[in-house]
């Protein structure tokens, strides 16, 4: 077995699955400041994981695959529908009454694509790849991740146009981080 | 509050069958709902799958075509209430989640049961299960944090501790030790043949599941552990299965399987904090009272006896999920050396324990020792959820410095 170093992409993507849904339950089990501290981590980790995703994983997906161009088409719908919840609950108020049955949508939209993505995609990744190639594509994820938006961007679900917006907004994004957080 | 079922009318068989419409039964949260609900709901699918393998093998001997029809119309009602319990499941949760959840029910539903049980011997036998079952707790949960990355507790909460109990590498002992003395059916209580019953399905159930679900693991250590723990509960259910008197006549064990149904739909429906899934409870022990009515018919017309010579006058008190902390460590620190040695319990180990040992060994670590070790490996220490303290036996306590 691996060392903690030692991770490949699969690792590293179902790592952020289970903090992510650790995440909303902090959110869910905090309140006032607590809470709101609490989403804008769990935005930032959606916003950053989806992307490096739709970057790196998609695209290896889609071409190494059997039936990989559908099976990645219905996991891009249910990307885009998340951040379509995901962007409408980040200019909210996590006070706002309507955040908490929100939240709850998100939630389970976001639990059933881990969980197809796991099941559908990253196991049958790493049939596929060796170790050696699975951990190469960790690295290329954590790239992907350091210069991704952090917040949610619908309708960039596709690498390319990811890449083409990708650094612009990203910056955009990091600068709103830290004004906010200054 | 006693409730005596020979006494409450069901709903009728032939209202009993579901549409598909009211088969499609929505899940529970994974995240958001008791652990002890999850609990309660594979405890009774547990319940429902011996329900309908007994009625299938009973069937299997039974030359009465009339019987055969009878047995096998409920057994298709059955179906559908297993259908309904174990679909409450959701799809949402690992393989590994629902495992734990297993041996939740394992360590906590064995517990309670042993606490309650009058009969000495049969005492023993539960406490004895309770603390390899704990164990497996302990090595399922170090295996989800290396795969799923994930903690434990987050599924089974803080109600259930885990840590090492008698270590699952001395569970393999010789298939002639695992078989225990039965009860004397004439002498036992009511409510011994109830708990012989309900251990025994629930592990009859875990072992049918990690038969099945173990392979589909591609994990080498999440593959072999499957094994290893599933090797377990076939000597688990060996070990309960031989609690029940074999001079029960069929008609008998028929009652006593249906009567059982009633006493556990009655017990959840009791304590059940989600109000969806305690309305099917409430459902289903309005089934099993027309099921355990049909079968004390056919007792007294191929029996000849009254169903009443061997029920309880009413239903004992109701089986409840609750913590057992205390009561595991206390075990813990009494019989954590215990083995078997034909039909007692010895403490030192004996010629053929060792002989089998060594054979399944063959000179290596079995994985439920390498999980333990590979997870420090990667972590640098072991999962566990100590809420109470260290653990009450010395040597199985971390060793110092290892914290994250």
């Amino acid at each position: 077995m691996k060392t903690k170093q030692e991770l490949d992409i699969v690792d590293l993507l179902i790592e952020q699955h289970a903090r992510i849904r650790d995440l909303f339950s902090e959110v869910e089990s905090s309140s006032g400041e607590g809470r709101r501290t609490a989403f804008q981590r769990l935005t930032r980790l959606l916003a950053v994981h989806e992307t490096a995703e739709e970057e790196i994983v998609h695209p290896i997906a889609r071409r190494t695959l059997v039936g990989g161009e559908g099976l990645i088409a219905d996991r891009l719908r249910e990307e885009r529908d998340a951040k379509h919840m995901l962007a409408e609950l980040d200019g909210m108020d996590t006070d706002d009454p309507e955040f908490m049955p929100k939240l709850n949508e998100l939630r389970v939209a976001v639990l059933d694509h881990a969980r197809a993505e796991e099941r559908y995609e990253f196991y049958r990744l790493r049939g596929t790849f060796s170790e050696t190639q699975r951990r190469g594509m960790a690295a290329a994820l954590k790239a992907a991740e350091a210069t991704a938006p952090t917040h949610p961007h619908p309708g960039t679900e596709s690498a390319k146009k990811n890449l083409a917006a990708g650094p612009l907004v990203a910056l955009v994004d990091r600068l709103r981080d830290a004004i906010r957080n200054s | 509050m006693s409730f005596n079922p020979l006494e409450h009318r069901g709903i009728p068989l032939e209202d009993q069958v579901r549409s598909w419409r009211e088969l499609d039964v929505t899940p529970v949260d994974p995240d958001h709902t008791d652990s002890y609900t999850k609990c309660r709901i594979i405890t009774m699918n547990g319940i429902e799958t011996e329900a309908i393998f007994f009625s299938h093998h009973f069937s299997r001997f039974c030359p009465d075509m009339d019987v055969r029809r009878q047995l096998a119309e409920v057994r298709y009602i059955e179906q559908q209430q297993q259908k309904t319990v174990n679909w409450l499941l959701p799809g949402q949760a690992s393989v590994l989640e629902t495992t734990l959840s297993y041996e939740q029910v394992a360590v906590d539903l064995t517990a309670w049961v042993a606490r309650m049980e009058p009969d000495p011997y049969l005492t023993q036998a539960y406490e004895f299960g309770v603390l390899e079952d704990f164990d497996h707790l302990y090595r399922y949960a170090n295996l989800y944090e290396m795969i799923e990355h994930r903690k434990a507790e987050k599924v089974v909460d803080q109600v259930t501790e885990v840590m090492p109990g008698r270590p699952t590498k001395l569970h393999h002992r010789h298939p002639y030790d695992n078989v225990r003395d039965p009860y004397d059916r004439t002498k036992a209580a009511p409510i011994s043949k109830l708990h012989a019953l309900t251990v025994m399905a629930a592990e009859q159930q875990t072992m049918n599941f990690y038969m099945n679900v173990g392979p589909e693991y591609m994990e080498p250590i999440a593959r072999q552990l499957y094994q290893e723990i599933g090797l377990v509960e076939e000597e688990h259910v060996t070990h309960y299965e031989s609690l029940l008197d074999p001079g029960e006549t069929w008609w008998e064990r028929l009652v006593n399987h249906e009567y059982n149904e009633c006493y556990m739909y009655h017990s959840m429906m009791q304590t059940e904090s989600d109000r969806r899934v305690k309305a099917i409870w409430e459902l289903h022990l309005n089934m099993e009272l027309e099921h355990l009515r049909i079968a004390c018919e056919l007792m007294r017309r191929h029996d000849g006896r009254d169903p009443e010579s061997i029920l309880a006058p009413e239903l004992p008190t109701p089986v409840t999920f609750e913590p057992n902390k205390e009561y595991v460590r206390n075990l813990l620190a009494t019989q954590i050396d215990l083995t078997t040695l034909g039909a007692g319990y010895v403490r030192e180990a004996h010629e053929r324990f060792e002989k089998m040992q060594e054979r399944l060994n063959a000179g290596e670590k079995p994985s439920s020792e390498r999980v333990i070790d590979e997870h420090r490996d990667m972590f640098s220490d072991e999962y566990r959820l100590q809420t109470e303290g260290p653990h009450p036996i010395r040597s199985l306590r971390e060793p110092v410095g290892s914290a994250r």
